[in-house]
């Protein structure tokens, strides 16, 4: 697929999501300050009743840096609506006429899926923007180009991840219940849930080789100067190593999955 | 009475059989049900390595609300759930029509048509792991509280079924009640912490106006001795009042409501 073409699908998707602006903002207002608040009210009740100053290497106040940063990072990553996309079309037929277009259905869904971040990367910026202004955080700039970086790598990562989940659908009937569990697992062992320095070390020493902390814990790190340079490297390394691999698992489910497709929908 | 009974048969009879027609999705569902038991249970359990308390409540306690935690959401997920999804579409696409020529309560037919018999199964597990962390907690928790414990509970599903559909129902009048379902399931998490956590006017708004924060913790109270006659009282109000505004809503909604162009 060429840039242009990529570019292209993307703006499209772009302008249909901000179509719904009553729903966008309510999202964006609404549901950001929900999750935080949240957030906020086991943190506090946490440090509150345990007495400790810290925990996993932070005080209540990093912490709650820690997950206005995650929140806002998962947002892109995650993105909205998109889950079962892949999915319908195999499992109505929608995919007929990808089939016959002069390039990879992988990337042109993948171009869909970028085109639907301009909703959540204005998100990012205006509540990170906010926040930064009317807290004591701080960003630097080599942070907030790692955190991009990382984001990249992690948006790519988790539709790598979602893409043979949803080519299930040539077999099932309905893969809804899989893109759950992928989040789930992902939010846990991803850093969402928590800092991923509060699992016990023998956890964090599995899970630093696994793809989960790369897609939230990774960028949001990076970004609240938790982790340096020198951690980032090795961590979005990884990242890429683990998109190459599940790359090639989507390759085969794919076209195992082609085998199976009658055209006409399940 | 008894026609409602009969008629929520057919619909017990006709989701299960139709279940069983989709069987891998059968066990995706239980799958993904089982790995939320999971994965809520290991957030409790990485909390309780650092904290000794959380919400007023120590770790065995907190299995217990947890517990219950999975079975509301069960019990939501079997019995109202899928019913509750359908609704914005049936009133979008003007198939709300057909529920409105039924000689039954419209109220009814929609929010009970569709029996989710895949997660009826995830329901019985919830059961489970309550009574395995009933039996495990040191304490003893007399039998008439468990039985008060569970009446409550009942009541907490209802309040839960319905915030949920107050949340649905101004769908009649926005073509897209996407945004407000999903703040339903954002705000919906606050039901899945100790109430103990809330503060302040936080606290009273999460018990009185969105009262997510009693669904499940003000009957898990019941089992640690609090005060039976004043959880009852004020669910019981909750309820009632949640029901009112409901019943309200859903009559403004349908003069509202203009067939296939709502």
């Amino acid at each position: 697929m060429t840039p242009r073409l990529f570019l292209r699908i993307a703006g499209v998707e772009a302008r249909r999501r901000m179509s719904y602006r009553a729903d966008f903002w309510l999202n964006l207002v609404v549901g950001f300050a929900a999750k935080f608040g949240l957030l906020y009210f086991v943190w506090t009740a946490m440090f509150r009743e345990s007495g400790a100053a810290t925990m996993g290497g932070y005080t209540l106040d990093s912490m709650l840096v820690y997950y206005v940063a995650v929140l806002l990072v998962s947002q892109i990553i995650i993105g909205a609506g998109f889950e079962s996309e892949v999915a319908t079309d195999i499992y109505e037929g929608g995919l007929n006429r990808y089939l016959v277009f002069p390039t990879s259905y992988f990337w042109f869904k993948y171009a869909q899926r970028v085109g639907m971040l301009l909703p959540v990367v204005l998100q990012f910026f205006v509540f990170g923007g906010l926040f930064v202004l009317f807290s004591d955080a701080t960003i630097s700039l080599s942070g907030l180009v790692m955190c991009v970086v990382a984001i990249a790598v992690g948006h790519l990562l988790f539709f790598t991840m979602s893409f043979p989940l949803q080519n299930v659908a040539f077999w099932a009937d309905n893969v809804w219940s899989l893109q759950v569990a992928l989040r789930l697992t992902t939010s846990l062992l991803g850093g969402l849930m928590f800092p991923v320095t509060l699992f016990p070390d023998w956890l964090q020493a599995v899970n630093a080789w696994l793809p989960f902390h790369v897609l939230f814990g990774v960028p949001a790190e990076v970004l609240v100067g938790k982790i340096g340079f020198a951690e980032w490297l090795p961590a979005v390394a990884l990242g890429i190593a683990w998109i190459i691999a599940v790359g090639l698992l989507d390759r085969v489910v794919w076209r195992r999955g082609n085998l199976q497709y009658s055209g006409i929908g399940i | 009475m008894t026609r409602y009974a009969r008629l929520y048969a057919y619909f017990l009879r006709f989701s299960f059989s139709r279940a069983m027609e989709f069987r891998l999705d059968f066990f995706f569902r239980i799958f993904m049900d089982a790995l939320w038991y999971g994965v809520n249970l290991a957030f409790f359990w990485v909390l309780y390595r650092h904290s000794g308390l959380l919400g007023g409540w120590n770790f065995d306690q907190t299995l217990i609300f947890a517990a219950g935690v999975f079975v509301a959401d069960g019990f939501h997920m079997t019995v109202f759930a899928n019913n509750m999804w359908m609704f914005p579409i049936l009133v979008n696409k003007g198939d709300l029509d057909y529920y409105l020529v039924r000689p039954v309560s419209s109220l009814f037919f929609i929010s009970l048509r569709d029996f989710a018999a895949n997660s009826f199964l995830n329901l019985l597990m919830a059961l489970g792991v309550l009574a395995w962390a009933l039996i495990r907690y040191p304490e003893p928790v007399g039998l008439d509280r468990i039985a008060i414990y569970l009446a409550l509970m009942g009541v907490g599903f209802f309040i839960n079924y319905t915030i949920h559909l107050l949340f649905l129902v101004p769908v009649f009048w926005m073509h897209s009640g996407e945004g407000l379902r999903d703040i339903f399931f954002t705000l919906g998490s606050y039901s899945n912490r100790p109430d103990g956590i809330y503060r302040g006017w936080i606290r009273r708004f999460l018990t009185t106006i969105l009262p997510f924060a009693i669904m499940v913790s003000f009957p898990t109270r019941v089992l640690f001795g609090g005060n039976v006659g004043e959880i009852l009282l004020h669910m019981g109000i909750v309820a009632a009042v949640a029901f009112g505004v409901l019943l309200l809503f859903w009559r403004l909604g349908l003069r509202a409501y203009g067939s296939a162009s709502s």
